[in-house]
C-alpha cells in the first residue's frame, strides 16, 4: 500500500508541540514582561493642561508638599490643591501669564482644572495614604523623587508585588517621621538593619499582608 | 528594517500617552522620530517599491500598537479639584451631621455618615438620651433619597412646570384665602411632631380661621392620645417605659413591630430582657415577662411567653375578662364594671385559667407592670387598658403622660372645601372614597408629595417634595426632646418641605426652612437667634432639657364607664362572616415605601415573604375553607372586592384574614414591577382608619399566585442550632447551652493536656503564631434574648455593603443576596401530637401516615407542615445569620484560587478580584452565609423588562455583560447611595459579612494615624461598631476585640449561655450566640413545662424521651 501522508508529516506532531511551547512561552513571556505594571505603567508622564513643575515648586522654592496636598495626612486621599491655593502666591507671581489663564479661571468660576490623573489603582484596591506618611512612608518611595520632576512621571510600579516588599519588609523603607516630607534625606548606611528595625519595633509597625488590609 | 513605534496622532500639547522605555531616557533617536510628523517609512511611501514592502511595514506597526506601544493603552483619566477650596472639607473623609427622620408619633435622631457631598448612611445619634437603635425604614431612607422615580418636577395638571410659576400659584392661594379668612381652604398633612409645623399651623389658624386643617393618617396612631386625655381628662399621650415593667400584657400591641415608635420599645424591651448574669435569687424576677392577646402572629408574639390568639373583636371581651380579674384580685371590683363586655366571649376553662393566671402576675407586680392596647383596637379596649394600669399603678413608672397637641380634624372636614392643599399624605390611594368626595368639590388640588402617586396624579398642582435628608426642620422625639433635621445635600430636584409651603400659604414669597426653623428654635429657647446656641443644636442634634416634663392626672373612673358602656359586643367570626385585619407592613409602612428596593427584598420578618403581601390565614380557617397556599381568594366586605393569594400563617387567630397594607400601586418601577403590581391593594375594603373589620365573605377565585418565601423550614427539626431554656432551669444549670448538641458530648474524642479536642489538623494559629495578631482579635457576640426579628440589620447591611436587589424571580431561585439573614423557627406544642414521643410520630409518617394533621413529622415535605395541627400555636424563636468567621473556616480550605483568605486578626475576608466564580466555597459553608453575584445585579435596570420563566424572554439587562448599562436616569441617582468604602462586586464573584471590613480598617488606620510615632496601634474599644450592631434598636450584636479581656464583647463570651451555632464542626465560629431564656410563668395552664424546641431535640436525641405534658410536676429540667 502506497503511503498516505508524504514523509515529512511524521515529523508534524513534534513540530507542533515543539512549535506551541516556544509559541507560548514568547507570548507568555511577552504578556508578563510588557503587560506588567512594571513595564506597563513606569514612565507614563502625561501632558498636564497646566505646566505645573515640582522641579521649581517643591525644590527651588522649597514648598512643603503638604501645603498643597493637604489633605494627605488625614485622609486616604492625596488631594490636588484647589486654584485657590495655587493663587495664593499667583494672585501676585506670574500674575497675568498666559500659562496660568486656566488656573485664575479655575479660581474665579469653579471650574477644575482638567488635571490628568497618573497614579491610580485599581477599584477594588483601597489604599489610605495618611496611615502611610504620618507612620514613617515618604512621598519619595512610591512617588519617586516628586521634587526633582518637571513634568510628574510615575515612578515606580505599585502594584501589588510593589506594596508587598515594603509590607513584608517595613525597616527597609521606614524613616522617621520628620523626614516623611523631606524627599531628598538619604538613608544613612545600614540604618534598615539598626535604625529602621528600631523603628518598626518601638512603633508596632506590623503593616499586615492579609487580604483586608487593602482589598474590601 | 528597525521597528519604530509610530507617532501618537495627537498633537503634542494634548493629551499625550506613554510610548517607550526610551522616551523616559529621553534618546536623541527617539527625540527625532517623536519630531517628525509621520511614521518613518510613511515618506517612504511616495516611492514605495512594492505594496508588499508597504503591508509589512503598516502591519507590524499595526502589530506593535497592539501592545500598546502607540497611544490608547491607558485611557485618560482627569482629577477634578475644586476652583475655591471649601473650608473643613477634606475629600475621602466622611463627614456625620446630626439630623433626624420624621415619624408619625416622634422621630428617630439620627447620625447621617456624608461621603463626598451625599448622604450614604445613617446611624443612630448616640447622644440622644433614647440611645435606641434605628428601624429599617430609617435605614432604607437612603435609597429613598436616591428613588429614580421620585417626583422631580413641579407640575400642573400634568405638564411640567416652573418652580416660579408653582410658587406663584402658591401666593395666589395664599392671597385669596386671606381675604376672606381661610373660608374653602383645606389643608390635609399626616401627623407629625415637629415645632415649626406646629407653630406654622398655629399660625394659619390665626390668620385663616375659616380654613380646614384635617390630620389624616392612613396607620392611625392618635388613638393613644385620645384614650389617656379621655381617662385623665387633661389632653396627654402615653410615654411608655418597658425597661422598668417585669409583667407586661399586651392587648394586640405589637409594640415590638407595627406600633410607631417600636424602635425604642424593643431597645427598653430587651434591657429588661438582657441578663447579666445567672443570678439563681432572683428567679422567675431575673427578666421581664410578657403575656400577648393578639390575632396576627407578630413580632411581639415572637418574644411573648405566653400567648393568646383571638380574633380583633373579641380582644376586647377578653380585655374585659382580664380587666375584671385584675380588678378583683386587687380589691377595686367596685371601681369599674366589665361585666357586660367580659361575658360576650365565651369562656373555655383553660382561657378562664390564663385571664386568672395572668392577672395574679400582674398583679403580684405592682408598680412594675404595663397593659399596652394596640392602634388598631378600639377606644374600649385602651381604656380597659388604662384602667388595668391604673389599679396596678403604672402611671408613673412604668406609664410617663406628657402634654400633647389637640386632635386635628379628619379626613372628611376637607369635603367641600374648593382648595386643597395635600402635604405628604396620599389619600387617593389610602382614603380613596372620601378622597373622591374631596375631589370632587374642590377647584384646586395642590398636592406636595415625595412621588407622582396616586394624589398627586389628580393634583392641580404636584409640588416635590424634599426628602428629610435634604431639607431644613426639626421635630420632636416622643420624650419630647426638640431635635433638628438638617440636610446633607442641597435637595436634588429642587423640592419644597412642608414649611415651606405653609409658610407660603401664610403669605411669605420667600419662606424657606432653613428661617422658619431657626425662628421656631428662637421661641423654643426663649429669644435671640443666638448663633452658639444654634451651632450646638445642630452639632449635637438636640436641644439639651426639651425633654417633656411628666404630667400627673388622676383617673377618671367615671369617664372610663361612660366609654365602655358605648361599646356592644361583637359576636365571634366565623366561617361566613370573617374579620379582616389591616396591618402596617413591615417592608412598606402604609404604601410611602412601595418603590423602595431594598424593602420590598426584604424578607417580611413574620412570613419571610418577599416582594409581595399575602392574606394572612390560619391553618384552621383555611382547612375549613378549603383553601391552600397560593390559592387567590375574593374578600367582600361593604360592597367591595379584593382579591389576595393566601398564606397560612402559623399562629393566626381562626377567622381572621391579615391583609397588609401598601401594596398593588400602578406606577413605580419597584412597585409595578414589568407593569404588574407587586401585591394588591387592600384599601378598597378598609373603612376609615380601621385597624379591622367585621362580617367580612371570602370564596376562591380559581387562580394561584405564586409566593416568593426565603425560609420554607419552619421547624428546627430538633437540631439545637438555636438553644433555650427557662428561667428556672437556666438557673439550675447555667450552661444548659454548652450541653446540647454534640459539641456538648465529646467524652468519647481524643484529648489534648490542656483538655482541648485533638484534630487531625491542628489550628494555623498554633502552629504559626506569628500568623496571629497581637493586636486584635474580632469577634462577636448576638444575644438571642434581645434579638426581636425586627430586620433592621438586614436593611442595615445592605446600606452599608452596596449589596444590590435582584428582585423576585431570582429570589425564587434562592438568589438574595442580603448578606445576613433572620432565620425564624416554629416549634410544636408536643401535646398535639399523635401519640407519645416526637420520635414515636416520626417513625408513624414514615410508614405513611404522612398528612395527618396531628402529627409532628420532622422529616415530611414542607408543603404539608401548612396542614398540621401543631403550628397553630408555636413558640417561635428568631436568630439573626451571617458569616461566622471560622478559625478553621471550610470554605478558606476549598477555594481553588486562595480568593477567600484569613486574615492575621481572625477574620475570614474575600477579595472579589481573585475570584473566579466556582462556588465551592458556598457549597462548603454549613451555615450557608456565601451569596453568589449570579448576575450583575449592580447593573441592571430595576424593573422593567419582562422577567418571566424562559431564558429567552429575558431583556432586562440581566445578560448584558461589562458593556451592559441601565437607563441614564438610574445610573446616575442610584450609584450616590452608595458606599465608596466597600467595593461594587460584579458578576461571577462570591461576597458575605466581613465583619464590616471597611469600618474595622478605618479604625485601625485612624488609630495609626494618631498614634503617629508611637505604640499605640490598639483600636480602642468602642471605635469599632459593625453596621447591624450600630442599627439593631435591641443592642443585641456586640462586636470587639476579643484579646482585651474587658470588652464587652469578652464578657459576653464567657457568660454560660455563650455556644457557637454548629459547633460540633469545630471550625471555631467568631460569632457566637448566647441562648434564649424564656420566662413561662408555671402557673400558666398550657402545659408551658418546657420549652419546645428542647422538647424536639430531647425527643431526637434521646429515644427514650417522654414530653413533658401538662400533669407532669415542676419542669425536669434541661440535661
Amino acid at each position: 500500500m502506497s503511503d498516505i501522508f508524504p514523509k515529512w508529516t511524521n515529523k508534524l506532531p513534534a513540530m507542533v508541540i515543539v512549535g506551541g511551547l516556544i509559541v507560548g512561552g514568547v507570548v507568555t513571556a511577552g504578556i508578563t514582561y510588557y503587560m506588567t505594571p512594571k513595564y506597563a505603567r513606569v514612565g507614563y508622564t502625561p501632558v498636564q493642561p497646566v505646566a505645573f513643575s515640582h522641579a521649581i515648586h517643591a525644590d527651588q522654592l522649597g514648598l512643603d508638599c503638604r501645603y498643597c496636598h493637604n489633605g494627605v495626612e488625614k485622609s486616604w486621599y492625596s488631594n490636588v490643591p484647589a486654584a485657590s491655593t495655587c493663587m495664593n502666591c499667583h494672585n501676585q507671581v506670574l500674575k497675568d501669564d498666559p500659562k496660568l489663564a486656566l488656573v485664575r479661571e479655575s479660581a474665579a468660576t469653579g471650574k477644575p482644572v482638567p488635571w490628568v490623573q497618573i497614579h491610580k489603582t485599581p477599584d477594588f484596591v483601597y489604599f489610605n495614604h495618611a496611615v502611610h506618611v504620618n507612620r514613617g512612608v515618604s512621598c519619595v518611595h512610591c512617588h519617586g523623587p516628586v521634587n526633582k520632576m518637571d513634568e510628574v512621571r510615575h515612578s515606580k510600579s505599585l502594584g501589588m508585588s510593589f506594596c508587598l516588599e515594603c509590607h513584608r519588609d517595613p525597616a527597609a523603607k521606614i524613616r522617621p517621621n520628620d523626614q516623611v516630607f523631606n524627599l531628598d534625606w538619604q538613608a544613612p548606611e545600614g540604618f534598615a538593619k539598626s535604625g529602621g528595625a528600631k523603628l518598626v519595633k518601638d512603633w508596632n509597625v506590623h503593616p499586615g499582608e492579609s487580604c483586608s488590609v487593602c482589598h474590601r | 528594517m528597525k521597528f519604530i513605534p509610530p507617532v501618537c496622532p495627537e498633537p503634542e500639547t494634548g493629551p499625550q500617552y506613554f510610548r517607550s522605555p526610551e522616551a523616559m531616557a529621553d534618546s536623541a533617536q527617539l527625540q527625532e522620530w517623536a519630531e517628525r510628523e509621520f511614521p518613518a517609512g510613511a515618506s517612504e511611501l511616495t516611492v514605495a517599491e512594492s505594496r508588499r514592502d508597504f503591508m509589512k511595514l503598516m502591519s507590524a506597526s499595526f502589530m506593535l500598537a497592539g501592545f500598546g506601544l502607540t497611544g490608547c493603552r491607558r485611557p485618560t483619566e482627569h482629577i477634578y479639584p475644586f476652583g475655591k477650596q471649601p473650608e473643613g472639607y477634606l475629600h475621602g473623609v466622611a463627614q456625620h451631621f446630626a439630623t433626624a427622620m420624621p415619624t408619625r408619633t416622634g422621630a428617630i435622631p439620627l447620625l447621617a455618615k456624608s461621603s463626598d457631598g451625599r448622604p450614604t448612611k445613617v446611624e443612630p445619634n448616640p447622644l440622644h438620651p433614647d440611645q435606641a437603635g434605628t428601624d429599617q425604614f430609617a435605614q432604607a431612607s437612603v435609597l429613598g433619597l436616591y428613588d429614580p422615580d421620585r417626583a422631580q418636577h413641579f407640575r400642573n395638571k400634568g405638564n411640567i412646570a416652573k418652580r416660579v410659576d408653582a410658587l406663584d400659584a402658591l401666593s395666589q392661594i395664599s392671597k385669596r384665602a386671606a381675604a376672606n379668612g381661610g373660608r374653602g381652604l383645606a389643608i390635609i398633612a399626616e401627623s407629625n411632631s415637629s415645632p415649626t409645623r406646629a407653630r406654622l399651623q398655629a399660625a394659619i389658624a390665626a390668620k385663616l380661621p375659616n380654613a380646614v386643617w384635617a390630620t389624616y393618617d392612613a396607620v392611625d396612631s392618635t388613638i393613644h392620645t385620645q384614650a389617656a386625655s379621655l381617662v385623665t381628662g387633661k389632653q396627654v399621650t402615653p410615654y411608655f417605659k418597658f425597661a422598668g415593667a417585669k409583667r407586661i400584657l399586651s392587648l394586640d400591641c405589637d409594640f415590638l413591630g407595627s406600633e410607631d415608635e417600636m424602635y425604642r420599645y424593643t431597645r427598653d424591651f430587651a434591657k429588661g430582657r438582657k441578663i447579666a448574669k445567672p443570678d439563681s435569687a432572683q428567679g422567675f424576677e431575673l427578666i421581664s415577662r410578657l403575656y400577648t392577646v393578639e390575632s396576627l402572629m407578630t413580632l411581639t408574639g415572637f418574644s411573648a411567653d405566653h400567648r393568646m390568639r383571638v380574633a380583633p373583636s373579641q380582644v376586647a371581651a377578653l380585655a374585659a375578662q382580664l380587666a375584671a380579674e385584675v380588678l378583683k384580685q386587687s380589691g377595686r371590683t367596685s371601681l369599674l364594671n366589665t361585666s357586660t363586655l367580659a361575658a360576650s366571649l365565651k369562656v373555655d376553662v383553660t382561657l378562664k385559667n390564663w385571664v386568672a393566671e395572668c392577672a395574679k402576675d400582674l398583679v403580684a407586680h405592682k408598680g412594675a407592670a404595663l397593659v399596652v392596647a394596640g392602634q388598631g383596637q378600639p377606644l374600649a379596649v385602651h381604656v380597659l387598658a388604662h384602667a388595668m394600669n391604673e389599679v396596678l399603678g403604672a402611671f408613673g413608672k412604668t406609664i410617663e403622660l406628657h402634654d400633647a397637641p389637640a386632635a386635628g380634624k379628619p379626613l372628611a372636614a376637607a369635603v367641600g372645601a374648593e382648595t386643597v392643599v395635600v402635604l405628604g399624605a396620599n389619600p387617593a390611594y389610602t382614603a380613596s372614597e372620601t378622597w373622591s368626595q374631596i375631589a370632587k368639590s374642590a377647584k384646586t388640588i395642590v398636592h406636595l408629595g415625595s412621588h407622582e402617586d396616586e394624589t398627586g396624579k389628580t393634583a392641580t398642582w404636584h409640588l416635590p417634595a424634599a426628602h428629610y435628608l435634604e431639607s431644613w426642620g426639626d421635630a420632636r422625639t416622643s420624650d419630647g426632646t426638640v431635635v433638628a433635621i438638617q440636610p446633607l445635600i442641597a435637595p436634588l430636584f429642587a423640592g419644597l418641605t412642608e414649611a415651606e409651603v405653609l409658610g407660603h400659604l401664610l403669605g411669605n414669597p420667600i419662606a424657606n426652612s432653613y428661617s422658619l426653623t431657626r425662628e421656631t428654635f428662637a421661641a423654643l429657647t426663649a429669644g435671640a437667634l443666638d448663633e452658639e446656641k444654634w451651632k450646638k443644636f445642630l452639632h449635637d442634634g438636640l436641644l439639651e432639657g426639651s425633654a417633656a416634663p411628666a404630667v400627673s392626672g388622676s383617673f377618671n373612673w367615671t369617664a372610663a364607664a361612660t366609654a365602655l358602656g358605648l361599646v356592644t359586643a361583637t359576636p365571634a367570626p366565623s366561617k361566613e362572616k370573617l374579620e379582616v385585619i389591616f396591618h402596617r407592613d413591615a417592608s412598606v409602612d402604609d404604601g410611602r415605601y412601595t418603590n423602595n428596593g431594598w424593602l420590598q427584598e426584604l424578607p417580611d420578618p413574620i412570613t419571610k415573604l418577599v416582594w409581595d403581601n399575602a392574606v394572612l390565614i390560619s391553618r384552621e380557617t383555611a382547612t375549613q375553607l378549603g383553601w391552600k397556599n397560593g390559592d387567590v381568594i375574593a374578600i367582600s366586605a361593604n360592597g367591595r372586592t379584593v382579591e389576595g393569594g393566601i398564606w397560612i400563617q402559623p399562629g393566626m387567630a381562626d377567622f381572621t384574614l391579615g391583609l397588609a397594607l401598601g401594596y398593588g400601586r400602578k406606577w413605580g418601577r419597584i412597585a409595578s414591577f414589568e407593569d404588574k403590581s407587586v401585591g394588591f391593594d387592600a384599601y378598597p375594603l378598609r373603612t376609615g382608619t380601621a385597624g379591622f373589620i367585621t362580617g367580612a365573605s371570602a370564596k376562591s377565585a380559581n387562580r394561584t399566585h405564586p409566593f416568593i418565601c426565603t425560609q420554607d423550614h419552619w421547624t428546627l427539626h430538633g437540631r439545637p442550632v438555636v438553644r433555650e431554656a427557662n428561667v428556672d432551669q437556666f438557673l439550675k444549670k447555667p450552661d444548659f447551652a454548652k450541653h446540647m448538641d454534640l459539641d456538648g458530648h465529646t467524652e468519647f474524642l481524643a484529648k489534648n493536656p490542656d483538655g482541648s479536642i485533638k484534630n487531625i489538623y491542628e489550628h494555623p494559629y498554633k502552629t504559626h503564631p506569628e500568623l496571629a495578631s497581637k493586636s486584635h482579635q474580632w469577634g462577636m457576640v448576638v444575644d438571642l434574648n434581645a434579638c426581636t426579628g425586627c430586620s433592621a440589620c438586614v436593611i442595615a447591611c445592605q446600606s452599608e455593603n452596596n449589596i444590590p436587589i435582584v428582585g423576585k424571580d431570582q429570589v425564587a431561585k434562592g438568589r438574595e443576596m442580603h448578606w445576613m439573614r433572620i432565620d425564624r423557627y416554629y416549634a410544636a406544642d408536643p401535646r398535639k401530637k399523635e401519640t407519645g414521643s416526637i420520635l414515636a410520630a416520626f417513625k408513624s409518617n414514615v410508614t405513611g401516615s404522612q398528612g395527618n394533621p396531628d402529627t409532628v413529622n420532622l422529616v415530611e415535605r414542607d408543603e404539608l407542615q401548612a396542614t398540621k395541627r401543631w403550628i397553630d400555636d408555636p413558640q417561635v424563636v428568631t436568630q439573626p445569620m451571617m458569616c461566622q468567621h471560622c478559625e478553621n473556616a471550610p470554605c478558606e480550605s476549598v477555594c481553588p484560587v486562595n480568593a477567600t483568605a484569613h486574615d492575621d486578626e481572625g477574620l475570614n475576608v474575600m477579595a472579589y478580584n481573585r475570584c473566579v466564580g466556582t462556588r465551592y466555597c458556598a457549597n462548603n459553608c454549613a451555615w450557608k452565609v456565601r451569596r453568589f453575584n449570579f448576575f450583575d445585579f449592580n447593573k441592571r435596570p430595576i424593573g422593567g423588562g419582562k422577567m418571566a420563566d424562559s431564558f429567552f424572554k429575558l431583556d432586562i439587562g440581566l445578560y448584558k455583560g461589562p458593556a451592559g448599562v441601565r437607563p441614564g436616569d438610574e445610573v446616575d441617582i442610584i450609584s450616590m447611595a452608595r458606599n465608596p468604602d466597600v467595593t461594587v462586586r460584579m458578576r461571577g464573584v462570591m461576597e458575605k459579612c466581613t465583619f464590616c471590613q471597611q469600618r474595622i480598617e478605618g479604625a485601625k488606620i485612624s488609630q495609626k494615624v494618631k498614634a503617629g510615632a508611637s505604640n499605640d496601634v490598639v483600636v480602642k474599644e468602642g471605635a469599632i461598631q459593625t453596621a447591624c450592631q450600630q442599627a439593631c434598636p435591641a443592642g443585641a450584636i456586640t462586636f470587639g476585640n476579643i484579646l482585651d479581656p474587658n470588652s464587652a464583647v469578652s464578657k459576653l463570651k464567657k457568660q454560660d449561655r455563650n455556644y457557637s451555632v454548629l459547633g460540633f464542626l469545630d471550625n471555631k465560629p467568631r460569632t457566637t450566640y448566647l441562648a434564649r431564656i424564656r420566662n413561662l410563668n408555671p402557673a400558666m395552664p398550657e402545659g408551658h413545662k418546657q420549652i419546645w424546641t428542647v422538647e424536639e431535640y430531647r425527643s431526637i436525641s434521646d429515644p427514650h424521651f417522654m414530653p413533658e405534658s401538662k400533669t407532669d410536676g415542676a419542669a425536669k429540667g434541661a440535661k
